[in-house]
């Protein structure tokens, strides 16, 4: 007995030293958290985008760390606090420049930036990447516009597919009422939801209640949601009888809900979505029993949607923040693994390609990149929103509570309080985390 | 322990039918998350989605532990030998399997050094009549009501300085220190008689062949209840592992189930699938004890 | 106890010595990985502390906001509701279990001790996404059970109701809860002392008297355990909540141990974060301390 206790305790030293120190030759070694960006969680998908990195620089290994939305954001507020960021993030601006970038732990990447990326990129995308006195927290890669979906074969078992046009993907507001009744009447309430039990998908509900009449939620600076129209868009969502404040679910049980059909509709959908509804593999915009999936902008007033866009891209973590050896090695390295992935055709196209979006540009060092979906229909298709879509606004200050309250808000809708008393309650909220 | 059931207990009653009853449809509620999860993970995908409930898997199919095995690869350990800084690395594993590994790995750690340390010190605070014993043991006392999420920052900051940040033993330390087992291995000591550790002394043996020879073998019940509990909690102590475990080779089994959420979309069989692997071990583990863990935890909660 | 005169000076300076010996490799990893960082927590409690830049002193103010924030003293309210709800039925419950189980045989006595501790063993994260399921609004299998028994008339949306969504948890953590008391209490019924409980048999007194009077008081020093075992998990009751609700909806479930968290862990307000935990575990003391003190003028008549 002793004997053993004393050999597991050797064990356990040895591996003790385990993890920390075992490199030390010349390849730099880089470590990139990435968030499941499109089909970016999956390893099979992002492995052979980091060999392709690796056979063009063969001084750097990659090791990529995949993290999801639940409790990626702990594991790395936790790594910072730790002084184990890793080199390499990929996410959105809201995080990136809203959240960590204003905490001052992002590294500034301007001097990455060159001309080219300046003539290139989207105007609306550099806006949201480049903070308000020219740092850049972000180097954008890929975009998207958030959308909703409709089971297109119970509206047209409802009667309501004259609601809808699949041309141009718009309707109003009416319109889309007189659907919600119609489903409702055919196959008994409710048949979407506005998700609200917190954690991802708040575009998806936002983009509704602002679209349906013509309402906004910041100016960029402040939050103004406390409007006649986003007042007006709640009350009717609440009052109708086929919509659900559900303060149950998050937007992936909602996504799951219209996957069995439950919900004839979804809030929470984009691209990557249409390709592989619910993540199952069972059929690109098909529900769980083969009812077709139609992909929608949010309906208002006029039937010209103003749609809230995705951006994501790579970011470094500040050296003060990454300990271990080399930080100015692998500072570097990671430069060069951003230049790759998001900066080069080869490797922009593989990146957009995983992430089932678009290029955040239209040509890259010249070259165009009209051509990566051209063999998918469903993407090409899809472009068509991308000329909706409205300002990038989630890097308003404040953002983190702004999210937090704004289910509140939805919540409290749902269980009665005024719309108007409710939005101001949370443009109070916004604005006093903005003030900090 | 003298058999008393016989004496008078064995009328039958309405009420202890009615009481058995009951308690077999309860048990059943217990039972059923478990159900859930092992029928769960041998679903397929369109049944797991389902808008009605599937009671039982009309097909089994094993696609969700497939895709959880083929999802990532790591070696199945990687062993850094000191000074010489040569890592001797297993062969290349599904990430699941790895995990699994870690969380044996971790778990059984903390159990041998939790037991060896509450066990002296439970024996000291027992026997032992020290200047400061009083003081120590109500430190301990007040320690055991600390909500152990205040203090998780400050053990962040604390691991990063010992670089031990991302490593399994940032896990495992907490755990040894937590005061529990040394409150539980007390009770338990108080149980020694006096008079054997008078008449060891007396015999001129050592401290610690005292211990060895005599606290030891009549605290193992304790120590037996004290390992499977610090076993089970370790395993399950999902919240320090998520904060402390990063990367894909220390990550543990709860937090790799928690893992493959994403936003978009929650594929339920694959989680069962996670759900299972990582409840199945621990279980038999638990089966298998039992006896000890019941006996154990019992004697030493009675004497207070 | 007394034999501490007939100990000469030579001997306490060897207990002492080799008692913290023996306490020497607890001590180490107590005061390294718990004592210590539970310094730091006091003392950051009384800092701005965030994210990216040092500390500011400010005193009380942490503790000063602490009182008037309305989220918190919802949290403090929802957190003494699960208390005061949680402990009272897991102990009623787990006696009433065991008061069944530890006359059955065996076998059967070992297979429900067994099945009433499982959910402790599953671990929370996996137990946590079957319930989510069974209290889904849409194909729960309560709606689904109640609908068909014909208990619901229409689908109760458990988790998203303000009114449902704490006595759900509740639920959840009373399964995941009785299991240790369970298996105490059987061993402690079983241990009686049956030559006054055949004596009152004698006597004429009747079952519920014999309980009372007799089993109650031998078992006092389990119930006694249990309170406070139990008392401790429900203050901290965090991960079932951080898992379903959010702390949602409209803030019905929020505790302190999760606003500790959101606090702390989604807006970097570790000062702030920290002062709730002081607060908490001054709370969690007090209410280990009362039920300490009434157990003790229980056991005295």
């Amino acid at each position: 007995m002793k004997k053993l206790l004393a050999l597991l305790m050797c064990v356990a030293m040895l591996i003790s030293f385990g993890v920390s120190a075992a490199f030390a030759e010349e390849t730099v070694e880089i470590t990139a958290w990435v968030y499941p960006v499109g089909n970016w969680g999956d390893p099979a998908v992002v492995g052979p985008i980091i060999e392709g990195f690796e056979a063009a620089n063969p001084g750097i290994k990659v090791t990529v760390e995949y993290l999801d939305y639940t409790s990626g954001d702990d594991q790395v507020n936790t790594a910072i606090e730790g002084g184990q960021a890793p080199d390499v993030v990929m996410e959105a601006p809201e995080r990136l420049v809203a959240n960590w970038g204003a905490k001052g732990v992002m590294l500034d990447l301007a001097d990455m930036w060159d001309e080219t990326d300046e003539a290139e990129v989207f105007e609306g995308v550099k806006t949201a990447c480049f903070t308000g006195d020219g740092k850049l927290f972000v180097y954008p890669a890929v975009m998207t516009a958030h959308c909703m979906a409709i089971n297109y074969d119970a509206f047209v078992e409802a009667g309501a597919d004259q609601y809808v046009d699949l041309t141009t993907r718009t309707w109003t507001t009416e319109n889309f009422f007189k659907a919600v009744d119609a489903l409702t009447e055919k196959f008994g309430g409710p048949v979407c939801a506005v998700f609200c039990a917190g954690q991802g998908g708040d575009q998806g509900t936002r983009a509704l209640i602002a679209n349906l009449h013509e309402g906004t939620i910041t100016d960029g600076t402040q939050y103004i949601a406390a409007s006649e129209g986003n007042a007006k868009a709640l009350t009717e969502l609440r009052d109708s009888e086929g919509v659900a404040i559900d303060a149950s679910i998050v937007g992936g049980d909602e996504i799951a809900l219209f996957y069995n059909e439950t919900f004839k509709m979804a809030f929470c959908w984009n691209a990557a979505q249409q390709l592989n509804p619910n993540s199952a593999n069972t059929g690109a915009g098909l529900t769980i029993n083969g009812q077709k999936i139609e992909y929608m902008a949010f309906p208002s007033e006029d039937g010209v949607p103003s749609l809230e866009g995705g951006i994501w891209g790579f970011g470094i973590f500040d050296p003060a923040v990454r300990s271990g050896d080399n930080v100015d090695a692998r500072t570097e390295a990671a430069k060069a693994f951003i230049k790759y992935v998001a900066g080069s055709e080869e490797g922009l196209t593989a990146t957009v390609k995983a992430a089932n979006f678009f290029a955040c540009r239209d040509t890259i060092k010249g070259a165009s990149l009209e051509g990566i979906w051209a063999d998918n229909e469903i993407m090409a298709g899809y472009t068509t929103l991308l000329s909706n879509l409205g300002p990038y606004y989630q890097v308003t200050p404040g953002w983190t509570e702004a999210r937090t309250a704004w289910w509140n808000m939805l919540q409290q809708v749902g269980t009665g309080t005024d719309p108007m008393e409710a939005l101001t309650a949370y443009d109070a909220a916004g604005n006093a985390a903005a003030a900090g | 322990m003298k058999n008393n059931l016989n004496s008078g207990v064995h009328r039958t009653t309405p009420y202890k039918v009615i009481s058995v009853i009951l308690l077999v449809f309860l048990a059943l509620l217990f039972l059923f998350p478990l159900y859930w999860i092992v029928t769960g993970s041998f679903k397929t995908m369109k049944e797991i989605n389902s808008a009605t409930p599937v009671w039982w898997p009309s097909e089994w199919v094993t696609t969700n532990y497939e895709k959880l095995f083929s999802r990532q690869t790591a070696n199945l350990f990687d062993i850094t030998i000191p000074f010489v800084g040569k890592t001797i690395s297993g062969p290349e594993v599904p990430a699941a399997i790895r995990w699994l590994v870690n969380t044996v790995w971790m778990s059984v750690a903390a159990m041998i050094f939790t037991c060896v340390t509450a066990t002296m010190a439970g024996y000291a605070l027992a026997k032992k009549r020290f200047i400061g014993r009083k003081l120590v043991f109500s430190i301990i006392i007040c320690a055991m009501a600390l909500p152990k999420q205040v203090i998780l920052i400050p053990l962040i900051r604390e691991m990063s300085g010992l670089e031990l940040y991302n490593t399994l033993w940032a896990v495992i330390f907490p755990i040894v220190g937590w005061p529990f087992g040394v409150f539980l291995m007390k009770q338990f000591s108080e149980t020694i008689p006096g008079e054997m550790l008078e008449a060891a002394r007396m015999d001129g043996a050592s401290e610690i062949k005292t211990f060895l020879r005599i606290v030891v073998p009549l605290v193992k019940p304790g120590i037996g209840a004290l390992a499977i509990f610090t076993f089970i909690n370790s395993w399950n102590d999902y919240f320090m592992q998520l904060i402390m475990l990063s990367s894909n080779s220390t990550l543990t089994i709860p937090l790799g189930i928690a893992k493959l959420q994403s936003e978009n979309s929650t594929d339920y069989g694959l989680i069962m699938a996670g759900a299972a692997l990582a409840a199945v071990p621990i279980l038999t583990v638990f089966i298998i004890f039992q006896k000890y863990f019941t006996q154990g935890i019992t004697m030493g909660a009675v004497k207070g | 106890m007394g034999k501490r005169g007939a100990m000469s000076r030579a001997l306490v300076r060897r207990e002492t010595i080799s008692g913290y010996l023996f306490l020497l490799p607890s001590l180490i990893f107590f005061v390294g990985f718990v004592v210590y960082p539970m310094f730091m927590c006091i003392f950051t409690s009384f800092f701005d502390s965030t994210m990216g830049r040092s500390d500011i002193f400010v005193g009380l103010a942490n503790y000063k906001e602490l009182f008037t924030d309305p989220i918190f003293l919802r949290a403090l309210k929802n957190t003494v509701i699960i208390v005061v709800v949680s402990v009272p039925v897991t102990c009623a419950f787990s006696l009433w279990a065991a008061s069944v189980i530890y006359k059955l045989q065996g076998p059967l006595r070992s297979a429900f001790r067994c099945i009433f501790y499982l959910p402790v063993v599953t671990g929370s994260v996996a137990v946590t996404v079957v319930w989510k399921w069974m209290y889904n609004n849409y194909y729960g299998i309560f709606n689904y059970l109640g609908k068909a028994v014909g208990i619901l008339d229409k689908n109760i949306n458990w988790l998203g109701d303000a009114n449902f969504a704490l006595g759900c948890i509740i639920l959840i953590l009373l399964t995941t809860s009785v299991g240790q008391p369970i298996v105490l209490y059987v061993s402690a019924l079983g241990n009686v002392d049956h030559s006054l409980v055949e004596a009152a048999q004698v006597d004429g007194a009747t079952n519920l008297q014999v309980f009372w009077k007799i089993k109650w008081a031998q078992i006092m020093p389990t119930t006694l355990y249990i309170l406070i075992i139990t008392t401790i998990n429900s203050f901290q009751c965090f991960a079932l909540i951080q898992l379903l609700t959010s702390g949602g909806p409209n803030h019905s479930t929020d505790t302190i141990m999760y606003y500790i968290y959101y606090e702390a862990f989604k807006l970097f307000r570790y000062g702030y974060g920290n002062a709730m935990g002081v607060i908490l575990a001054i709370i969690i003391a007090i209410f280990s301390a009362l039920q300490f003190r009434l157990a003790k003028a229980d056991t005295s008549y």
